[in-house]
């Protein structure tokens, strides 16, 4: 075999399907032989960043690498500096953790979905994945005064408590996205095409899977039944009945599916949360005690509460301290490393896609190059995460 | 001094009003701008959006096509320095005309036409199946990875709807027992429709169609998240918007073409327009636009399939029903006798 | 390759989904210069300052995760002004203020003509963000949930 035979295909960073990164694809025909993700094309430092910021500033900053899933990276940097801190949220806060980090979870499925449609044709349920992505981003900024940036979880609470009428719009909202899931199922998940397209494409094996260190959606989809909401469950996941979606096959459908079910497990999950939701403050009493009392009567109306301004000047103790929490793209580790000053000395993130960027490599070859943007759509792979 | 009636009567005159007014330039060029907005139009509504919308707001921005158009004209034109630039200018151009030329051959009506051959409809197929050969050479002239392997997906695609197209052609050839378009319309007159007789060839014809026009869910050679724009990815201005216009035509041919077979071409005709040949062309091209509503409505409903599917469609799907349909015409035309 | 008559059926039923989406009366498309969506009271949006309420505590110019916040010595008083360039509407500065001299208002109509707008010392700062300039009076919606239509766009 002569190095001629080979053709190098440079997919990306400015190609429509590539995402901000660059494909090393080396072709033979249209088999691919070899396939290199070139990753760092949105490395933005984050963690360095994170080094010269206070522990509360930190809180936007983690946001900005997984944009399509902001509430659950925020809750696993918060989680980890609340053990550092040694304060916890009252259970109301946690619920309400809960609430949002659900709600993220649907809306960067629908994102995934919606994008993953999209790389392999079809128009139509990408629009409308994003059209109803944008119901569950109107029931976040609800809540938390914003669209996707929420910052809403601060160290031993959340900032804001339920609107009024916030249940009516959820189960409104629950009853409209399970009538469309059909439609979604009609024309996308059934469609012929589609499932000729994902079937038997992109097999990652349960055992290569664990191998890899495969996580969220992808991992389930190969045959483990892992989920750190289940396996170590934080905020109000021990007290709510969710299954834990499961499927055999590894390829790139069984994905999709798993995503797609999830969605509906997310849904039947919000609905317990607002069921379920205890009364209470949703800041730790610690805190809550150093707001003014005039500010503090005034936030029990409105349900929005300040922040104490001891925020500034949060000096954890010295120690270091580690979270792990399950995003919409799969597990999210956070490790916060504190010298006892307002900085942390060591700040690290390792994204679900990082993570999964691995799986490329391994499962690209042998297939053709139509099946690149079907497995990486797949995968739900979003580089500026991978690259932080 | 060329009096007014003499210009009527030139217009009208049948080579000059085919080429340039019915099927040919004027109205060529009326669908493709209709018929983009439309494709944007019916999947912007399954898509729960608007769609184009505000040039021309009162009837629903449907001159949208019209300002890409002079988008494009005023684009600056990029030749890229590796590309070999005699092809790479005239490849489009050609495959834009070859594209064009069939159109020639196709008539009106019975009375009406630029030229009448025993062998018509083997014309507008053969002339037809000339265009994509300039596409593999604008693959190879733009010197682009992704050019050169949408044009070879091209390549392949030919093999895929080819001869299946050709066969079906040929099982409604056998029904009819001619090869010339007029008599082939004139026959269904007498008869039923094409699509009655023979609904397999007419599906065959269909799908072939639709793979030959780059619809979905064959959109192979263009396919933007694998390989950018297929074969025009390095073209940029009005020979860009040329290219995007190739599938189109071809798309409007090969529809006229199946209104022809199947669907009866100009019949029925209401009596006193008989000899006019505005009201058989009218006739045509609703049902010919039916057909590609049809192609274009497609988009909205799936994703596209992978070449080696296609293939596979093309030779073990299409083919073998093109066969039946053979078969078919056949023992229908046994049966008669 | 026959197909199986399952496969026709799910082809059927795509293509008639398509259709039936044809003659659905519903469009989730906000044509905004148009229509503009009156956003709800606690929408973080751009931020309005009190002058006259301010202590001068730098709470917020400290907090600031973006060093949008910087305290201008205007007179005897260090004021803040902010600059919208770096602002990423985290709101953190409004939610640590004691005395309530910062607010959100639900304004993100986020344009300028120059750069130098956006960088808003304290006297500017204090008048608050400024009204959007539309061609046209734009219509007031408001985004009501849908149980059958998701969104919900009503006329104000």
């Amino acid at each position: 075999m002569s190095e001629d035979k080979f053709m190098q295909v440079l997919i990306g960073p400015q190609h429509p399907g590539s995402g901000h990164m660059r494909f090393i694809v080396k072709m033979d025909g249209d088999i691919i032989s070899e396939f290199e993700p070139d990753i760092g094309y949105v490395h933005r430092a984050v963690e360095k960043i994170a080094e010269s910021k206070r522990y509360i500033q930190i809180v936007p900053l983690v946001e900005r690498p997984i944009l399509a899933d902001t509430a659950n990276i925020n809750l696993g940097y918060i989680l980890a500096l609340e053990r550092l801190l040694g304060i916890d949220a009252p259970p109301r806060a946690q619920y309400l953790r809960t609430l949002l980090a659900e709600i993220n979870r649907i809306h960067s499925h629908l994102y995934g979905l919606g994008i993953h449609g999209i790389m392999i044709g079809s128009s139509t349920i990408f629009m409308w994945c994003f059209a109803d992505r944008e119901i569950w981003i109107e029931l976040a900024q609800e809540l938390t005064g914003a669209r996707i940036t929420y910052s809403y979880m601060i160290p031993g609470g959340v900032r804001r408590d339920l609107p009024n009428g916030f249940n009516e719009k959820l189960s409104k909202a629950i009853a409209y996205m399970e009538e469309r899931l059909k439609d979604y199922e009609k024309i996308f998940i059934n469609n012929p095409v589609v499932t000729a397209r994902l079937i038997d494409v992109g097999i990652i094996k349960k055992d290569d899977a664990i191998k890899l260190g495969i996580v969220g959606p992808n991992l389930r989809a190969s045959g483990v039944a892992y989920d750190v909401r289940k396996i170590e469950p934080y905020c109000a996941y021990p007290e709510i009945d969710f299954d834990i979606i499961v499927r055999k096959e590894g390829d790139a459908y069984s994905r999709v599916l798993v995503r797609f079910e999830e969605i509906k497990q997310s849904m039947k999950i919000v609905k317990q949360v607002v069921e379920k939701i205890p009364s209470g403050p949703i800041i730790n009493e610690s805190y809550l005690k150093l707001i003014p009392p005039k500010l503090r009567e005034k936030a029990e109306q409105t349900g929005i509460w300040k922040m104490p301004a001891i925020f500034i000047n949060l000096k954890p103790r010295k120690g270091e301290a580690i979270s792990r929490v399950e995003a919409g793209r799969g597990e999210v580790t956070h490790y916060i490393v504190s010298d006892g000053s307002p900085n942390p000395y060591r700040f690290r993130v390792v994204t679900p896609s990082f993570r999964n960027l691995i799986a490329f490599k391994y499962t690209m070859p042998g297939h053709r190059l139509a099946d690149i943007p079907a497995i990486y759509g797949s995968l739900d792979y979003f580089p500026p995460s991978a690259d932080r | 001094m060329i009096s007014l009636d003499q210009i009527i009567r030139l217009i009208f005159f049948p080579p000059i009003f085919i080429t340039i007014v019915f099927p040919g330039l004027i109205a060529l060029l009326i669908v493709i701008v209709f018929l983009i907005w439309l494709e944007r139009k019916i999947a912007a509504k399954v898509q729960l959006r608007y769609g184009p919308l505000y040039i021309l707001k009162p009837l629903g921005g449907v001159i949208q096509t019209v300002a890409d158009l002079l988008r494009y004209l005023f684009a600056e034109v990029i030749i890229p320095r590796r590309a070999d630039k005699f092809s790479f200018i005239m490849a489009p151009i050609l495959s834009f005309g070859f594209a064009f030329i069939p159109i020639v051959a196709l008539p009106i009506s019975s009375k009406y036409f630029a030229f009448k051959s025993d062998l018509s409809l083997l014309v507008v197929l053969a002339l037809l199946t000339i265009a994509p050969i300039f596409i593999l050479i604008i693959g190879w002239a733009s010197d682009n990875k992704f050019s050169f392997i949408g044009s070879l997906r091209e390549g392949y695609m030919i093999m895929a709807y080819e001869v299946p197209l050709f066969l079906s052609v040929l099982a409604m050839a056998i029904l009819y027992n001619t090869l010339d378009i007029i008599e082939i319309v004139e026959t269904q007159s007498k008869w039923v429709w094409g699509i009655l007789l023979n609904p397999i060839a007419a599906f065959v014809f269909l799908i072939c169609t639709f793979m030959m026009t780059a619809r979905f869910p064959f959109e192979i050679s263009e396919a933007e998240q694998e390989i950018v724009m297929g074969p025009f990815t390095e073209y940029t201005g009005i020979i860009f918007g040329l290219c995007m216009s190739y599938s189109y035509i071809k798309l409007y041919i090969l529809s006229l073409l199946f209104a022809y077979l199947f669907l009866g071409g100009w019949y029925p005709i209401v009596w006193p327009f008989t000899l006019n040949p505005i009201m058989p062309g009218i006739i045509t091209l609703i049902k010919g636009l039916i057909v590609m509503i049809i192609g274009i409505f497609l988009r909205s409903v799936y994703p596209r399939f992978r070449v080696d599917q296609t293939l596979r469609i093309g030779w073990e799907g299409m083919f073998v029903l093109s066969i039946v349909a053979l078969i078919l015409s056949f023992s229908l035309v046994i049966l008669v006798k | 390759m026959i197909p199986k008559p399952s496969t026709i059926k799910r082809h059927l039923e795509a293509i008639i989904t398509g259709l039936k989406y044809i003659f659905v009366k519903n469009r989730l498309t906000l044509r905004y210069p148009e229509m503009v969506q009156l956003l709800s009271e606690n929408y973080r949006g751009m931020i309005k300052y009190y002058m006259d309420r301010c202590i001068s505590c730098t709470l917020c110019a400290r907090i600031c995760p973006a060093d949008a916040i910087k305290m201008y010595t205007v007179g005897e008083n260090k004021l803040p002004g902010i600059n919208y360039m770096r602002c990423i509407f985290c709101g953190f500065c409004v939610d640590i203020c004691p005395k309530e001299a910062l607010e959100f208002t639900n304004i993100h109509d986020l344009a300028y003509y120059t750069r130098e707008e956006q960088i808003q010392k304290p006297i500017e700062f204090s008048k608050g963000p400024p009204k959007p300039i539309f061609k046209k009076e734009p219509m007031k919606i408001v985004v009501k949930l849908d149980k059958s239509r998701g969104l919900k766009y009503e006329r104000t």
